[in-house]
C-alpha cells in the first residue's frame, strides 16, 4: 500500500520536482510556528504567565492555529507520500505522529474545559503542561527523523 | 565581509568542536525550532492585536515580549553555533543572506514599534488602530514569515 502511494503521480511530483520538496518543507515550518507557537502561548498563560492578558475565547487565534494545523496536515501528507514506505518504519516518525495526535486531543480538552468551567476534575494546568511537553516531543521526534 | 569572517573562523576550535559532535547539530536544530515557536507564537498575538484583529488592547500584549525575546535569544545563540559549525557554507548561501537581511528589517521595525507606537498605545481604540500600527504589524509578520521560509530553504539553495 505504501509503495503504491509512493508511485502515485502526486508523490512522484514531490520527490522528482526540484521545487516541491523544499517548498513543502517551508510551508511545514510556517504551520509549525503557528500551531506550536500559539498553543505554547495559550499553555504558558494557563500555567500562570502573562497576567491580565485574555487569550481564552479569542476565536481568531484558535482559527489561526487550526489553519496552521491544516497547512501542516496538507504539506505533511504530501511530504509523507514521497517516502511513505520508509517513514512507516521510522520510529521517530511514528512517535512524532503519536505525539501530534495526542497533543490535538489535549488541545480539544483544553478548549472544552475553558468553555465548561464546571468540569473541575480536568485540571487546566495539567493539560497545559501535557500540551507543552507533547508539542516539544513532536518537534524533537520530527527533527530526529533525519538522524536516526 | 561575511565571507572574510567565515575564513577567519573556519579553523577555530569552536568550529572543530561542533563538527566533531554528531548529536550536537540535531540538538541545536531542535532548540532552534522551539525558539522560533516562542518567537513567532508571541509575535502573532502582538502583531495581530496591533493591527486591530484581536479583541486585545495592544499595551497588554507587552506581557508576551519577554517570551518573544527568550525565543529570539535561543535562536541567536543556536544560530551563531550553526554558523560556526559550517561557516563556509552559510556565508555564501543566498537563503542565509536574505534571512539575515529580513531579521535586520524586523529589528528596525521593532525599534519603530518601541519608539513610535509605545507612547501612543495607552489611549488608542484597539478596533481602529492608527495606520502606522497596521504598517508595523504587517512588516513584522511579513519579515518573520520570510525568515522562516528562507531559513528552511538554506539547505536547498546555493550561492545565488
Amino acid at each position: 500500500m505504501f509503495s503504491w502511494l509512493e508511485n502515485t503521480s502526486l508523490a512522484l511530483w514531490v520527490s522528482e520536482s526540484y521545487y516541491a520538496y523544499p517548498a513543502l518543507l517551508s510551508l511545514h515550518i510556517v504551520g509549525l510556528a503557528m500551531v506550536v507557537g500559539l498553543s505554547s502561548m495559550q499553555n504558558l498563560k494557563l500555567l500562570g504567565l502573562f497576567s491580565g492578558l485574555t487569550l481564552e475565547g479569542q476565536s481568531a487565534l484558535i482559527r489561526l492555529a487550526l489553519t496552521g494545523f491544516c497547512l501542516n496536515l496538507f504539506s505533511g501528507l504530501l511530504l509523507f507520500s514521497s517516502q511513505a514506505s520508509y517513514l512507516v518504519t521510522s520510529l521517530p516518525f511514528l512517535l512524532k505522529i503519536s505525539f501530534i495526535a495526542t497533543a490535538m486531543v489535549v488541545s480539544v480538552l483544553i478548549q472544552v474545559r475553558i468553555k465548561s468551567p464546571q468540569l473541575e476534575s480536568l485540571s487546566l494546568k495539567t493539560l497545559a503542561l501535557a500540551s507543552l511537553l507533547l508539542w516539544s516531543s513532536a518537534i524533537i521526534a520530527g527533527r530526529l527523523i533525519a538522524y536516526v | 565581509m561575511l565571507e572574510s569572517f567565515a575564513i577567519a573562523i573556519v579553523d577555530s576550535s569552536l568550529t572543530q568542536w561542533i563538527q566533531a559532535n554528531y548529536w550536537l547539530w540535531p540538538i541545536l536544530e531542535i532548540a532552534h525550532f522551539m525558539g522560533l515557536s516562542l518567537l513567532i507564537g508571541g509575535l502573532l498575538i502582538v502583531d495581530l492585536s496591533l493591527a486591530g484583529l484581536l479583541k486585545l488592547q495592544p499595551p497588554v500584549t507587552h506581557k508576551l515580549l519577554p517570551v518573544v525575546l527568550i525565543g529570539f535569544g535561543i535562536n541567536l545563540v543556536t544560530g551563531i553555533l550553526f554558523f560556526y559549525g559550517d561557516p563556509m557554507r552559510y556565508s555564501v548561501n543566498i537563503g542565509f543572506q536574505i534571512k539575515m537581511c529580513l531579521i535586520g528589517l524586523a529589528g528596525i521595525n521593532a525599534l519603530f514599534y518601541h519608539w513610535k507606537l509605545g507612547p501612543l498605545m495607552a489611549d488608542w481604540n484597539s478596533e481602529s488602530p492608527p495606520p502606522l500600527a497596521k504598517l508595523i504589524a504587517t512588516t513584522s509578520l511579513t519579515a518573520w514569515m520570510g525568515v522562516l521560509l528562507f531559513g528552511r530553504l538554506i539547505p536547498y539553495v546555493g550561492t545565488g
